[in-house]
């Protein structure tokens, strides 16, 4: 099937008009959650994954990539107008973007964000139905062995790309692989980790330990600073960017999207670094670098498209490989797996609709939010000057009742306090939860691998060093190791990541 | 194990929401942390069949994680030692125990009293966690709406097979 009978045979799936009132559905719940101040990307999809649990897989899907794009929009919408990022990757957006808002520019600074976002996200889908089905194809040829080097890259990445020190980030990796082997061991069927008790035989669920550590962890951790959590909202003004604006956007858009197209693809924290390289870049280029930080157009569209580009894009090798490159795309394939679909090269030829139906409504998802989302900014506003105090208590009923909705299980819930007061340690002590959450989803699937990879072999590791895919990704790993050593990087890093807490 | 706070300011100074002071540094308290956790885990594996690289047993990755997870933590804890050490900041145990106490019970009650009554009950529990909670007539109204709104949402709408009124209810009559 060649691209164009797949966007044919994707838009007949997503103009279904069920599919289509779900991602409509999708795009409002997940920026309506998004905008909410504390709460960031992992917590909102975890938060609203029930809302797909009934749904047929492919409606689900569609349901979920709305949710997932809706996000994104809502956190940045909240970043500018309160500098408040909900994640990392939108901590750039603020930078500028909450500075226009102060100059009584709010309105244009999200009106970049949404027509850059808008730009490199039809960038990025066109990029999707290109790249995936060579990816995919090329994925068919790997073994055990080159898989298993991509996890050791994707989660080396993450620990670079982590605040706080390496060797925290190394622990907060090994325990979530650590956390990964609880339950049955698919291989020999032995019950490991599991305490005599039959809830854990299937393994924590990573939707529970997700909602847990990020969600009612954040809640925990905001509410320790309840007082001075105040913040004040800019005005929304006029949402038309000038002629002025248009002329200094274009660039931006262009380079930031091509950044985040490339990156995105990337394990690891793809998003988190098309949005950083694609601010610095602009520094870089810029005739004027003086007006960044005091409120530059081009410091908001250029990250707010490789954000979008580089969001769209990781759903390349978590659809293609299975392997997610982000937290929120390690959450993607547990809602997957609930659904019953396990992600893989296989995907795209043995269900085409649900591959090109997800692609075409990523796309429509893009309209509905540059559309619908940027004339209701009033309506975001409103939603985010809600008082915390009000909203946490909410926030807790919408986890509890999600965790509780994936197994029927009360344990499933008990089991999601634990992890919030897990979360909750983890931010006193400095640690960054992404590479536990990467590594709990990779934990496993790297033990697979290693085992056939070993014994293909018969326990000979150099194969990992003469496969040339493989070899390839091992050096890229490295290098990145080594790069956090050199003290110009490390420099950048501390700084670009020191903001994201 | 407790281990010098070092120099940091925010230790001892307590925070204006009545936080405690610990004495504890980060690195000390998640170095600790990463050594019992990899300590049970490898105590654990070590029932578990440990095989050869040709054929990796239940045992194999377990004890090769938990040994490097313990390893990490020793690592930490002796930066904890030897290194700046920034001590953790003041903790206020009164909401961190109300919220989760909170959701643990909406937890062991929903099947027993029904969605409506669990989730009135977690969102005024986890209420009066914030510093900013007083009972008056108009929040709990707004409350109760809440909890009707979930019912219909989840129960009725979404399909989430929870009972709307549990069996404790059923016990007493409903």
């Amino acid at each position: 099937m060649d691209i164009f009978d797949g966007l044919m045979l994707g838009l007949s799936t997503a103009t279904a008009f069920s599919n289509f009132v779900y991602c409509f559905l999708g795009v409002l719940l997940g920026t309506a959650v998004g905008v909410l101040p504390g709460l960031g990307p992992v917590a909102t999809i975890s938060m609203l994954l029930p809302f797909t649990f009934g749904l047929p897989v492919d409606t689900a899907l569609i349901m979920l990539a709305g949710i997932f794009y809706g996000t994104q929009y809502g956190g940045s919408t909240t970043a500018i107008l309160m500098n408040l990022p909900g994640e990392a990757s939108s901590v750039v957006t603020t930078l500028d973007g909450h500075e226009m808002a102060k100059q009584g520019k709010a309105g244009r600074a999200l009106a970049a964000a949404a027509i850059g976002s808008f730009f490199a996200g039809t960038v990025g889908t066109l990029f999707i139905a290109i790249a995936a089905p060579l990816l995919a194809g090329l994925a068919l040829t790997f073994g055990p062995a080159e898989y298993f080097s991509l996890i050791v890259l994707g989660l080396v990445t993450s620990m670079v790309l982590t605040s706080g020190s390496l060797l925290t980030a190394f622990g907060m990796a090994l325990l979530g692989v650590l956390l990964g082997m609880v339950g049955t061991d698919i291989n020999s069927g032995a019950a490991r980790y599991t305490f005599g008790t039959p809830n854990l035989l299937d393994g924590l669920n990573f939707v529970v330990v997700a909602t847990g550590v990020f969600g009612l962890g954040d809640v925990l951790v905001n509410l320790e600073n309840e007082r001075s959590r105040m913040a004040s909202i800019a005005p929304v003004s006029s949402l038309f960017p000038t002629r002025e604006d248009w002329r200094r956007m274009v660039g931006p858009i262009l380079r930031g999207t091509g950044i985040g197209v490339v990156l995105g693809v990337l394990p690891g924290a793809g998003v988190l670094l098309a949005s950083f390289s694609a601010y610095a870049m602009e520094k870089k280029v810029s005739r004027h670098p003086e007006e960044f930080g005091k409120g530059a157009i081009e410091g908001v569209a250029a990250p707010e498209s490789a954000n979008n580009a580089a969001a769209q894009t990781c759903f390349i090798p978590m659809l293609t490989l299975g392997l997610p490159g982000t937290a929120t795309m390690a959450l993607m394939i547990g809602a997957l797996v609930v659904q019953g679909v396990q992600p893989g090269p296989e995907i795209l030829s043995q269900q085409p609709s649900l591959f090109w139906g997800l692609v075409v409504s990523m796309w429509i998802g893009n309209v509905m939010l540059l559309f619908l989302n940027l004339p209701l900014v009033g309506m975001w506003a409103k939603l985010i000057s809600v008082p915390y105090h009000f909203l946490f208590p909410m926030i807790c009923v919408f986890m509890a009742i999600g965790v509780y909705s994936i197994n029927n299980s009360v344990f499933d819930v008990e089991l999601m306090v634990l992890f919030g007061l897990l979360g909750y340690f983890f931010r006193k002590v400095g640690a960054e939860p992404a590479p536990l959450i990467l590594a709990l989803i990779l934990g496993p699937m790297a033990e697979e691998y290693l085992r056939r990879t070993l014994l293909l072999s018969h326990g000979d590791a150099t194969v990992f060093f003469t496969s040339p895919v493989s070899l390839g990704t091992l050096i890229v790993a490295a290098l990145l190791l080594l790069s956090i050593v050199s003290p110009a990087f490390r420099r950048v890093r501390e700084e670009g990541l020191q903001e994201a807490e | 194990m407790t281990a010098d706070p070092g120099p940091s300011r925010g230790g001892r100074r307590r925070n204006d929401e009545g936080g405690e002071p610990v004495k504890i540094s980060q690195d000390a308290a998640l170095g600790s942390f990463f050594v019992a956790v990899g300590a049970v885990g490898l105590l654990v594996a070590r029932d578990y069949p440990f095989g050869t690289a040709n054929r990796m047993g239940p045992g194999y990755f377990p004890l090769i994680i938990s040994s490097l997870l313990v390893l990490t933590g020793v690592a930490i804890l002796m930066r904890a030692r030897f290194g700046s050490a920034e001590a953790i900041a003041g903790i206020r145990w009164k909401p961190l125990a109300i919220v989760s106490c909170a959701v643990f019970l909406f937890g062991a009650l929903v099947e027993k009293l029904g969605l409506p009554l669990a989730v009135l009950l977690l969102v005024v529990g986890a209420a009066t966690a914030s510093v900013k909670f007083r009972l008056d007539w108009k929040a709990t109204a707004g409350a109760a709406a809440f909890s009707v709104v979930c019912a219909v949402a989840f129960v009725d709408l979404l399909g989430v097979p929870m009972p709307l009124a549990g069996s404790w209810l059923h016990a007493v009559g409903f």
